[in-house]
């Protein structure tokens, strides 16, 4: 053969080989495949406070607890998950788990009072964000194999519902095996799963793919999909593609021009929407002038006009807030109203406060692409009533430096709870002492509202924390501490023969794929 | 002897260039102000969170600490745990970085196979149609963004044709073969597995004409003024009225006489693909280094950063070097390079 008469072979070869048939169909009935914009960053749950992460962690894990679901409604309240009943002292601090038998971790070991203590004193000690949900000097202790026992130091209400947390995963004791220079496994964690959930990492082609396959030892039904394939695909345009090739089940995250499109074509898609607790708001900094009166906050609450914001850039897909309590949560109120938009008012409001004519920094970083749009709006409203906004874009990490700070006038951010309770919304908002970046970013302090929520807070019984937190949020929509623009809907892509898919508000990302299957 | 002292005088260099790069990128990524400790522990987490993770990171230390130990730690060959990730980022490089050479290099091959023949036509038959054609082609390469046209191809052969996959390294239920370089077309060769093999190269076909295409305008363009100037060479016109056939002039004397300059070029051109990979990565879910530098970056993660940027200056000398050992190789009557 002469040279040239093998390179044409080889070329054929390759030809050849790059035509071969196409795996062109559908991703197979057992096979569930999910398409993500970004890579999880850590699969430790004692350190990811990242919803991408836990589409990962959270079927991987089993917790003390569970968010409900009725009649194929995801609800914010719990019941036992690896625990089957539990009780609680008087004073609200000391809580005892029983837990069921025969739950095992994916290598055989049982899910023991041994394991739960071991969980929890990792997180604590670990002291990373996930750690942050769950109150200061807890002790937890075994008190035989099927008991265990938290001793809280004060109390903290919404504690139970803290417990179906991503942070709260129970994680098998014997990860301690991969312990490397004292770190609780921390490095060996944040690429495997070590859990007893209907699930288990079995393989993580980093930026590519991460196949989760049943876990052989779970105690619960069998679970309907032999693999749970999470891709990568960073681009939105081509996980729409992909979603309509057929080879995505669900595509996250893509923008609402993209879903409807896809809800137009229809052609074997379903793109469904449930209202969400993710708000959007505004933080009026409430320690600065001229917006420390209270009138000045009033008029930018009245000149924004909120139903226009929703309309124009959110598409419809969210609904307008009264007040800091989201709708679906626990404690909204219903009796008050979004506010009415009303240049005529804030005009009048800034000349009674003297404060025509005043300049405000908006500053933004391009973390929510509806952020911009927002931001022009607000411009354009306060322009309307005499107020001159200069927009200030600026890198993510530096904007949240200077939230921190509380070096801005006005600036925006978004809010999903960590645990179902109005404690969220209404302790990390108005608490004089989160002031900055842990939650009260408007730097509000109001002592009667200080102490409603923090009355709450300690308060077991829920009839009156509701009537405390309602209280609290009259007194501060009448302050003006925030602007409540809207809670979005979360919207979720998938294929028409994907079935059982619950969405549940607590669990943005978050698939209930040991319930899911694909039609035949 | 020449080959031995261009290799001795450049990994001196190299050195030199480590230690730089390293000191640049530690002092730009640390006046960058946000805390990365903040990023992890999450919006909410209290001052007592973050003080503990900056602790147990040493972000508490001075800066000249902290070099020293990135120094010490990189001298023993360890480049340190991502911030983001908590994974050691030498693991996250040999991951990430094998498969955007992949698809730098094939399409840096694309481009010469491509552009390397439509210069030398553009040069014999110049300023004829197939000349403007060229040049057009040329101008369009240049002038088209990747990321435009990474969704158009992927729109036309995966959307409509379905011809080849729309993203992705391999088959999502293909096992990547196993690793031994971290090129999946070499390591299923090697495995001699062919459907891995298949699969991979056919994913790997449309992101590497897409990077590839903007680099045929300019690799044309290259051979294309290059091959002017030796046509109008001397020896061109002697061995023509020698007898040599035009064939044989140009393709036996005038061109490897042009690509001697042209290797300089391609060189660059391995830079410019190696940054350009980004979008393309993007477009394509190519599991590359593209986006997780991104993402570093985004997460202040420098210790991933640094262990990125000195690879990369490690490929840029390593490129820089076979560029000149090229040279000598082509060009006899240069016996070093300084």
């Amino acid at each position: 053969m002469s040279d040239a008469s093998k390179i044409v072979a080889a070329i054929t070869v390759l030809a050849a080989a790059a035509a071969a048939p196409a795996a062109w169909a559908a991703t197979a009935k057992d096979v569930l495949v999910i398409g993500k914009s970004a890579d999880p960053q850590t699969l430790d749950p004692g350190v990811t406070v990242d919803n991408n992460d836990w589409t990962v962690t959270y079927p991987a894990y089993q917790r003390l607890v569970r968010y409900k679901t009725e009649n194929g409604k995801g609800l914010t309240s719990v019941e036992g998950d690896l625990a089957t009943k539990w009780t609680v002292s008087a004073d609200n601090l000391a809580w005892d788990f029983t837990l069921k038998p025969g739950n095992s971790f994916a290598d055989g070991t049982p899910v023991d009072a041994a394991a739960v203590k071991f969980s929890f004193d990792r997180l604590f000690a670990l002291k990373q964000g996930p750690s942050e949900a769950f109150p200061d000097g807890t002790v937890v202790t075994v008190v035989n194999p099927t008991t265990v026992h938290f001793q809280l130091k004060t109390p903290f209400a919404p504690f139970l519902y803290t417990l179906a947390n991503n942070g709260a995963a129970i994680v098998n004791p014997k990860v301690m095996e991969h312990q490397k220079d004292g770190d609780q496994a921390q490095g060996w964690l944040s690429g495997h799963t070590a859990g007893s959930g209907p699930y288990q990492l079995t393989s993580w082609e980093k930026g590519q793919s991460i196949v989760l396959e049943p876990n052989p030892k779970f105690a619960g039904p069998k679970p309907p999909f032999s693999k749970v394939i999470t891709k990568i695909v960073a681009e939105a345009s081509a996980r729409r593609l992909q979603l309509e090739g057929g080879d995505l089940d669900i595509a996250e995250d893509l923008p609402g021009d993209q879903l409807d499109a896809l809800k137009k074509a229809g052609n074997g898609i379903t793109v469904s929407e449930y209202p969400s607790l993710k708000v959007t708001y505004l933080y009026l900094n409430n320690k600065r002038p001229p917006l420390d009166k209270p009138e000045v906050r009033r008029a930018i609450v009245a000149a924004i006009d909120d139903g226009a914001i929703i309309d124009g850039i959110l598409l419809g897909k969210g609904k307008p807030m009264g007040g800091p309590i989201p709708e679906g949560m626990w404690g909204y109120d219903a009796s008050i109203k979004p506010a009415a938009h009303d240049p005529a008012a804030a005009k009048a409001l800034l000349k009674s406060a003297g404060a025509e004519k005043i300049k405000l920094s908006f500053v933004m970083s391009n973390k929510d692409p509806n952020w911009e749009p927002i931001a022009l709006a607000t411009q354009s409203n306060l322009a309307e009533v005499g107020a001159t906004v200069s927009i200030e874009n600026i890198a993510n990490a530096t904007f949240r430096e200077r939230l921190g700070k509380g070096d801005f006038d006005i600036a925006i951010g978004n809010w999903s709870p960590d645990f179902s309770d109005p404690y969220m919304f209404m302790n990390y908002w108005f608490d004089s002492g989160k002031q900055g970046l842990s939650g009260n970013r408007s730097f509000y302090s109001n002592p009667k509202v200080d102490e409603l929520v923090r009355k709450a807070a300690v308060e077991s019984n829920q009839a009156e924390r509701t009537k405390l937190y309602q209280e609290a949020q009259k007194i501060t929509v009448a302050d003006a501490a925030y602007v409540y623009l809207f809670q979005k809907n979360s919207q979720v892509a998938l294929r028409s023969d994907v079935k059982g898919f619950v969405f549940n508000p607590m669990l943005e990302q978050i698939y209930n794929v040991d319930e899911m299957s694909k039609s035949k | 002897m020449s080959f031995l002292n261009v290799i001795r005088r450049r990994l001196g260099f190299l050195f030199l260039v480590v230690v730089g790069v390293s000191l640049i990128t530690f002092a730009i990524s640390h006046m960058i102000p946000g805390d990365p400790a903040r990023l992890i522990a999450g919006e909410r987490a209290s001052d007592q969170i973050v003080a503990h993770i900056r602790e147990t990171l040493r972000l508490d230390r001075p800066l000249w600490e902290q070099y020293a130990h990135y120094v010490r730690d990189l001298l023993h060959g360890d480049l340190g745990t991502s911030i983001r990730t908590g994974r050691p980022v030498s693991g996250d490089i040999t991951a990430f970085f094998p498969a955007t050479i992949e698809l730098v290099v094939a399409a840096l091959l694309f481009a010469i196979a491509v552009g390397v023949p439509l210069g030398v036509m553009s040069a014999v038959w110049r300023d004829r149609p197939i000349d403007h054609l060229v040049r057009t082609i040329a101008v369009t390469g240049i002038s088209t963004p990747a990321f435009w046209l990474g969704l158009l191809v992927i729109l036309c052969f995966y959307g409509r044709l379905h011809w080849l996959p729309g993203g992705g390294r391999i088959d999502q239920m293909v096992a990547p073969p196993p690793l031994i370089t971290g090129f999946y077309l070499v390591d299923a060769l090697l495995a001699g597995d062919g459907v891995a093999f298949a699969s991979a190269l056919r994913h790997l076909i449309l992101p590497a004409l897409t990077l590839g295409f903007v680099h045929v305008g300019v690799v044309a363009r290259q051979i294309r003024s290059a091959m002017l100037d030796q046509l109008n060479e001397d020896y061109v016109r002697t061995a023509r009225a020698g007898g040599l056939s035009r064939l044989r002039v140009v393709l036996g004397h005038a061109l490897p006489n042009a690509l001697i300059p042209s290797v300089t070029v391609l060189g660059l051109a391995f830079g410019d693909l190696l940054y350009g990979a980004v979008l393309t990565e993007t477009v394509f879910a190519w599991p590359g280094m593209g986006s997780y530098v991104v993402a570093s970056i985004q997460s202040l993660d420098f210790p991933a950063v640094m262990g990125f940027t000195i690879v990369v200056s490690f490929a840029y000398v390593f490129v820089n070097l076979s560029v000149d050992l090229i040279y000598l190789a082509l060009d006899p009557r240069i016996t070093d390079i300084g």
